[in-house]
C-alpha cells in the first residue's frame, strides 16, 4: 500500500467510525466504544507505521472553484507533522482505552466516542494539511468536537455554559486567523504553506501584521492570555477528553500551527517578539493561578495552560546563533524556537496525559470527589496510579532523567541566550510550576484519607491501569531524542541544546528550580483539609486568587452586562428608529419619489396604492432618462 | 417526455393543487400533494445529476413555449444554466421538505393549506428556471401570493398585521423591480425578454452610464427589500415569526433568494457600471446594517422563531456583501450560500416548530433541558446552528469563507467587520441552543413536561429533517457538485476582469 494511501485511509477512518456511530450506533454503547477504539488503534499503527518508515510525502487535490480562487485540500507529510502525527496517535490510543474504564457506566457512551471518532479525525486533518485553509477547516472542526465533548455532561448547566464560552472565545482567536489567511492568500498569492516558505525565502516582504493575525489563531486555540478564559472551565467535560484534547493535542494545535508557519514570523521579527511576550506572560499567570487551586482538574488545567505559555514562548524566542567554544565560526539553529517548542509539545503531551488520566483514575477511584482537600492516601489504595502519577510530576518539575527535564531545558537555555528577562520568568514559573505539583501530589496521595470518599477509593481496571503505564514510560523516556531513531531529524536537529559552560550554568539553573519550588511545598504543605497557604499568609492567598478571579469577573462582566445590554440597546434604538422611519408606509420609498409625509396619515391600503403607482411612474421616467 | 421535465417540475405541482382543491378525500389529497411535492424535486435532482459536465455557461435543457404573447416579446422558455441550476435544486428540495411537513402538520383546511403550498412550489421551480425575465417575475409573483394568504391565515400571533405588512413591502420591492426589469428591456433595444437576447444585445451596445446608475439602483432597492436588505428588513423577522412553519421555511429558504438571484443573474452582469456605481453603499448597508446591527438584535433575541429570523436577515449581509463585490468569486460566493442558507434556515424553522410543538413556546428563557427528552431533535438541532454559523463540513462555510475572501479585494475594512460577524452568529446561535435543550428545564417547562411529557422526533417530521440535513452534509463535503456549473457559468456572465466594464453607448 502506497504512503498516500495509509495517509488517506489514517484520516478518513475516525470520520467513518463517527458516521457510522451516529447513524447506528446511537444506543449500542459497547459496540460504538469498540468501534472507536479499534479506530484509535488503526490509527496510531498508521500514523507511526508513516512516521517510523521515513515516508515523507505530499499531495493535493483541487476541491472548489470560483473564479480565480482555488481552495485546494493536500497533505504535506514532513518530519514535523510525522512527529504530530504519532504524537496524536499514541496519546489518542491510550486515551482511548482509558475511555473503555472510565466511560463504562455512562448512559451516552455511543455519543462520547462519536465524539472522540470526530475529534481524531479533525486533529489529523490539521496535521495533514498542506495549506492554511485546509488548517482552518479542521481547525473549526476541532472546535466542534471541543464543543460537543465538553458539553457530554449536558445536564448540567456548568457543562453547557463551559462549552459555549468554548467555541465563542475559540471563535474570537478564529475572527484573527480567518483574516490572517485571507491577507496570506493576497500577500503571496498562495496558501500553501510550502509555497509559503519559498516566496518569504525568496525575499517577498512580510507584513507583521499576517503572522500577528495568524497567531490569533493560537491564543484562541492554544489559550494564551487573553483568550485563555475558556481552558479551566473546559475541565466540565470527561476527564478523558480533557486528556486528550485538552493538555495534550488539540490545545497544542496552536503551536503545532505556529511551527507549520514559522517562516513567516522569521521575517517578522516584530511579530515574533509578540508572541514570545505573550507566551511568557501566561505561563507566568496560568502558573501563579494554579496555586489556589484545589479541583485536582483546575490544578492541571492551569498547569497545561502555564507549559502551553513556555511552547508559545519557546516558538517567540526564534533562531539561535552561537559560538561554539573553541571554534571561530557561529553555529545558527534557524528554527531553534520552533523546535524546542515541538519538543516540549512533544513530552508535554506524554506527561500531562499520564497526570490527566491519573486524576481521572483518582476521580474514578474516589467516586467523582475532585477537592484535593478531601483525597489523601492514596499512595496505598491505588498503587498504579501513584507510581505513574509520580513519574508524571517528576517530569513535569524537570527532575533530571525524565522526558520533561530535556524539553524544559532546551527552552530555559534557549531564552538565557536570547532574551534575559524572558529566562527569568520562565525560571520563575518552573519555581512555581516545581511548588504547585507537589502540592498537588501530596495533599492527594500522602497523609491520612480524608473524606469517605477517599477512604474507601480502590484502582480502576485493566484498562485504566494499562494506559497510564504507556504513558508513564513514554514520560520517563521520551525526552531522549536518539530514541526516535532520525525520523524526526528536520525538527530534533534544530533543539537547542547547551554545551560546555553554558551546559553547567543551564543544568544548575534548572536543578536549583526544582529543589527550590517542590521543597518550598513539600515544608508547607502537609497532608490536610484546608490551604497551608491561605492559613499561613492570607494576603498573598487572596492576592492570587484575585488574580485568577479577576480575569473571569471580567468575562461575566462582558457577557451579562457589556454585550447583552449592548443588543438590547442596539434593538430598541433599531425599533424606534426605523418603526419611526419606514413602517410608516415606506417612508424610504415614498420619500425617493417626492411624496409628502402627509400621505403617510391617509392610512388606507388604497391611498398607498394609488401613491405608489404615482411615485413610480416618475421612477420609471427618471429609470427612462426622460428627465435626465 | 424528458425534454420538458422543467415544465412538468412547474406543472405537476399546480395539478396537484387543483386535484386536492376539486375537493379529495383528505387522505387522497395528503397522497397527492406527497406527489406534487416530490415530482420536482426528483425532477430537481435528475437534472442536477445529468447537468453536462464542464459546462454550465450555456442554458441547458431549454425549451420554448408560446403563450400568445409573442408581439410584447414575451414567450416561456425554460432553461437552466449553472447560477440557476443550484436554485433550482434548493427549491425542489426545501419544497419536498416543506410539502412534507405541512402534509403531517395536522393544520385547520389541511386541503386548502397544502393547495396555496403547492402554488407556491410551482412558482419557485417557475422562477429560477425561467429564461425570460417577464416569466422570471411572473413566477416570483405566483409564489408570493399564497404567502400572504397563508401568514393571514394560518399564521400565529400578529397575523394579520404580519400579513399586511408582508404584503406592502414585498409588493412595493417587487414593483421596483418590475420597473428596473422593464427598464432594462426598454433601454437595451432587445427584441424580446429573454435574457440570452438580453445579454447578448447589451453585450454589443450597452446602456450608458446615467441610465445604468437608475436602474441598478431600482433593482438594488426592489431587490433589497425582497432579500431584506437593512433597513428595508422589517417585515421579515415579523412576518417569519407569524407565518406557518412550511410557508416560512420555502419563503425565508427558497423565495427570498429571487432578489440575490436577480442580483447576481441579471442586474450585475447586465448593469455593471450601474453596479460600479452602487456597490460601496450596498456594502456598507450589507456590512454595517445586516451583519452588525442585525446580528446584534439577533443576540436579543428572546423568541425562539425570531431569533431564526433576525439570523436570516443577518446572513443576507454577507450575500449582499458578495454581490457587491462584483467578481466571480463573489457572485459563487453567494450563490452557495443562497442554496446553503436556504437548506439552513428551511431546517430551522422545521425544528423551532418542532421545539414549539413540545415546549407550548418560543420563547428561549421558559426552556431548558430538552435533550433528556428529545435528543434526537437537540442533535438535529445543534447540527442546524453549526451549519448557519457555518462550520466547515456543513454547506454554509464555502459560501461565507468565498465571500471574505472576494471581499478581501474589494475592502479589506469591510472585511474586517463582515468576518467579526462569525463571532456574533456564534454567540446567538449557541445560545439558543443552550437555551433550548442543555441545563435544567425551567419552572415553566417542568410544568409543561409534567402535563405533556414530550416526545422524542417523530419519523414524520424526521424525514423532512433528514433531507435537508443530507443537503447540507453533501453541499458541505462536495462543494464541487455545484461549483462546476456555477463557475462555468460565472466565466461567462463575469469575465476574470472585475468590476466588468463594458462599452459605453450613446
Amino acid at each position: 500500500m502506497s504512503a498516500h494511501c495509509i495517509a488517506l485511509i489514517t484520516l478518513l477512518a475516525p470520520l467513518a467510525s463517527a458516521a457510522i456511530i451516529a447513524l447506528f450506533l446511537r444506543r449500542q454503547g459497547t459496540l460504538a466504544a469498540t468501534l472507536s477504539t479499534l479506530t484509535a488503534a488503526l490509527i496510531a499503527a498508521g500514523g507511526l507505521s508513516l512516521a517510523f518508515t521515513g515516508a515523507r510525502f505530499d499531495g493535493t487535490v483541487d476541491w472548489l472553484t470560483l473564479g480565480n480562487f482555488t481552495l485546494l485540500l493536500g497533505i504535506k507529510f514532513d518530519d514535523l507533522a510525522a512527529l504530530m502525527i504519532s504524537v496524536v496517535g499514541v496519546v489518542g490510543l491510550c486515551v482511548h482505552v482509558f475511555s473503555l474504564g472510565y466511560m463504562h457506566d455512562d448512559a451516552a457512551k455511543a455519543r462520547y466516542f462519536g465524539g472522540l471518532s470526530i475529534f481524531m479525525f479533525s486533529m489529523l486533518g490539521i496535521v495533514l494539511a498542506d495549506n492554511l485553509f485546509m488548517i482552518f477547516i479542521f481547525w473549526e472542526l476541532v472546535g466542534f468536537s471541543s464543543y460537543i465533548l465538553i458539553n457530554h455532561y449536558y445536564e448540567r448547566q456548568s457543562a453547557a455554559d463551559a462549552s459555549k464560552k468554548a467555541f465563542i472565545v475559540n471563535r474570537v482567536g478564529d475572527f484573527g486567523f480567518l483574516l490572517g489567511i485571507i491577507a496570506c492568500y493576497y500577500a503571496f498569492g498562495t496558501v500553501n504553506l510550502a509555497e509559503i516558505t519559498d516566496k518569504v525565502q525568496g525575499g517577498t516582504a512580510v507584513a507583521a501584521m499576517i503572522p500577528l493575525l495568524l497567531f490569533c489563531g493560537a491564543v484562541g486555540k492554544s489559550a494564551q492570555v487573553p483568550l485563555h478564559v475558556w481552558l479551566p472551565d473546559a475541565m466540565e467535560g470527561p476527564t478523558p477528553v480533557s486528556a486528550l484534547i485538552h493538555a495534550a493535542t488539540m490545545v497544542a494545535a496552536g503551536i503545532f500551527m505556529l511551527c507549520r508557519i514559522e517562516p513567516l514570523f522569521a521575517a517578522a521579527p516584530v511579530a515574533l517578539t509578540v508572541v514570545m511576550w505573550v507566551g511568557a506572560i501566561t505561563a507566568l499567570y496560568a502558573a501563579l493561578c494554579a496555586i489556589t487551586q484545589s479541583d485536582i482538574k483546575k490544578v492541571l488545567a492551569y498547569s497545561t495552560l502555564s507549559q502551553l505559555g513556555y511552547m508559545v514562548a519557546a516558538f517567540g524566542l526564534g533562531r539561535l546563533d552561537i559560538l561554539p567554544e573553541g571554534e571561530t565560526g557561529k553555529l545558527t539553529f534557524i528554527t531553534a524556537g520552533a523546535a524546542a517548542a515541538m519538543f516540549h509539545l512533544t513530552t508535554h503531551a506524554f506527561f500531562k496525559a499520564l497526570m490527566f488520566l491519573g486524576s481521572g483514575s483518582v476521580i474514578h477511584g474516589c467516586h467523582h470527589e475532585q477537592d484535593i482537600f478531601k483525597m489523601g492516601g492514596l499512595a496505598k489504595k491505588m498503587k498504579w496510579t501513584f507510581i505513574t502519577f509520580t513519574i508524571g510530576v517528576l517530569a513535569i518539575i524537570g527532575m533530571p532523567g525524565l522526558a520533561g527535564f530535556f524539553s524544559k531545558d532546551a527552552i530555559l537555555y534557549l531564552a538565557m541566550e536570547n532574551n534575559t528577562p524572558v529566562f527569568i520568568i520562565l525560571a520563575f514559573s518552573a519555581v512555581l510550576t516545581a511548588f504547585y505539583m507537589t502540592r498537588l501530589w501530596r495533599l492527594v496521595f500522602f497523609g491520612a484519607p480524608r473524606s469517605d470518599a477517599a477512604s474507601h477509593a480502590h484502582e480502576g481496571g485493566f484498562s485504566l491501569v494499562l494506559p497510564l503505564i504507556v504513558l508513564a514510560i513514554l514520560s520517563a523516556a521520551g525526552g531522549y531524542t536518539a530514541l526516535y531513531g532520525n525520523v524526526f531529524d528536520a525538527v530534533w536537529s534544530q533543539i537547542p541544546v547547551a554545551h560546555g559552560s553554558a551546559h553547567t550554568t543551564i543544568l544548575i539553573v534548572s536543578v536549583a528550580v526544582m529543589v527550590l519550588g517542590a521543597g518550598f511545598a513539600f515544608l508547607l504543605y502537609k497532608p490536610a483539609s484546608t490551604d497551608a497557604l491561605a492559613a499561613k499568609s492570607p494576603g498573598l492567598f487572596a492576592l492570587l486568587a484575585l488574580l485568577k478571579e479577576s480575569f473571569d469577573a471580567a468575562y461575566n462582566w462582558y457577557v451579562a452586562k457589556v454585550q447583552q445590554r449592548f443588543a438590547m440597546l442596539v434593538e430598541f434604538l433599531e425599533r424606534i428608529f426605523l418603526s419611526g422611519l419606514i413602517i410608516r408606509g415606506l417612508a424610504g420609498v415614498v420619500g425617493l419619489v417626492g411624496l409628502g409625509a402627509r400621505a403617510l396619515h391617509v392610512g388606507s391600503l388604497h391611498a398607498y396604492v394609488y401613491w405608489f403607482l404615482f411615485g413610480a411612474a416618475i421612477l420609471w421616467a427618471f429609470a427612462g432618462g426622460w428627465l435626465n | 417526455m424528458f425534454s420538458h421535465l422543467l415544465l412538468l417540475s412547474i406543472a405537476a405541482p399546480l395539478a396537484a393543487a387543483a386535484v386536492i382543491s376539486a375537493g379529495l378525500p383528505t387522505r387522497a389529497a395528503k397522497f397527492v400533494a406527497t406527489l406534487g411535492f416530490a415530482l420536482p424535486a426528483l425532477i430537481a435532482l435528475h437534472v442536477w445529476y445529468h447537468f453536462p459536465a464542464g459546462v454550465g455557461a450555456n442554458y441547458e435543457f431549454i425549451q420554448s413555449y408560446h403563450t400568445g404573447l409573442q408581439a410584447l416579446g414575451i414567450k416561456l422558455t425554460l432553461g437552466l444554466n449553472g447560477i440557476a441550476l443550484p436554485l433550482y435544486v434548493l427549491a425542489g428540495l426545501v419544497g419536498l421538505a416543506a410539502g412534507l411537513y405541512a402534509i403531517q402538520s395536522g393544520a385547520e383546511r389541511l386541503k386548502t393549506y397544502l393547495a396555496l403550498l403547492l402554488i407556491m412550489q410551482a412558482g419557485l421551480m417557475g422562477a429560477f428556471s425561467s429564461v425570460d425575465i417577464f416569466f422570471f417575475y411572473f413566477f416570483h409573483e405566483l409564489a408570493l401570493i399564497p404567502t400572504f394568504i397563508m401568514v393571514g391565515v394560518w399564521g400565529g400571533k400578529d397575523r394579520g398585521y404580519a400579513a399586511m405588512k408582508m404584503t406592502i413591502y414585498l409588493t412595493v420591492g417587487a414593483m421596483l423591480s418590475l420597473l428596473g426589469l422593464i427598464a432594462i428591456y426598454y433601454k437595451s433595444g432587445a427584441e424580446n425578454f429573454d435574457l440570452i437576447t438580453l445579454r447578448q444585445t447589451l453585450l454589443e451596445d450597452g446602456i450608458i452610464a446615467g441610465t445604468q446608475n437608475h436602474i441598478f439602483g431600482l433593482l438594488m432597492f426592489g431587490f433589497g427589500i425582497l432579500v431584506s436588505l437593512w433597513p428595508l428588513h422589517t417585515w421579515a423577522p415579523l412576518g417569519y415569526g407569524a407565518a406557518p412553519s412550511s410557508a416560512a421555511m420555502l419563503h425565508a429558504g427558497v423565495l427570498k433568494k429571487f432578489g440575490l438571484y436577480g442580483l447576481v443573474q441579471i442586474a450585475v452582469p447586465l448593469l455593471p457600471l450601474g453596479a460600479t456605481h452602487w456597490a460601496m453603499p450596498l456594502a456598507w448597508l450589507a456590512v454595517v446594517g445586516n451583519l452588525i446591527v442585525i446580528g446584534l438584535i439577533t443576540i436579543a433575541q428572546r423568541d425562539l422563531k425570531q431569533m431564526v429570523g433576525y439570523s436570516s436577515v443577518m446572513h443576507m449581509g454577507y450575500a449582499f456583501l458578495g454581490v457587491a463585490t462584483l467578481s466571480a468569486v463573489g457572485a459563487g460566493g453567494v450563490v452557495l450560500m443562497m442554496v446553503a442558507h436556504g437548506f439552513s434556515v428551511a431546517l430551522l424553522f422545521l425544528l423551532s416548530t418542532s421545539v414549539y410543538h413540545r415546549t407550548q413556546t418560543f420563547d428561549l428563557t421558559e426552556m431548558g433541558g430538552l435533550v433528556q427528552k428529545a435528543p434526537v431533535l437537540a442533535a438535529f438541532f445543534v447540527t442546524a446552528t453549526m451549519a448557519s454559523i457555518g462550520l466547515p463540513g456543513l454547506a454554509n462555510f464555502w459560501g461565507e469563507l468565498t465571500i471574505f475572501v472576494a471581499a478581501w479585494k474589494f475592502s479589506p475594512l469591510l472585511t474586517v467587520l463582515a468576518v467579526s460577524g462569525v463571532v456574533i452568529s456564534a454567540i446567538y446561535g449557541l445560545r439558543a441552543a443552550a437555551r433550548v435543550f442543555f441545563g435544567q428545564p425551567t419552572e415553566a417547562f417542568a410544568k409543561v413536561i409534567a402535563e405533556k411529557p414530550p416526545v422524542d422526533l417523530r419519523w414524520s417530521e424526521k424525514i423532512p429533517a433528514l433531507i435537508l440535513l443530507a443537503a447540507l452534509f453533501f453541499i458541505g463535503f462536495w462543494p464541487k457538485s455545484l461549483s462546476v456549473p456555477l463557475n462555468a457559468a460565472l466565466e461567462e456572465v463575469y469575465p476574470s476582469k472585475a468590476p466588468v466594464i463594458t462599452i459605453v453607448g450613446q
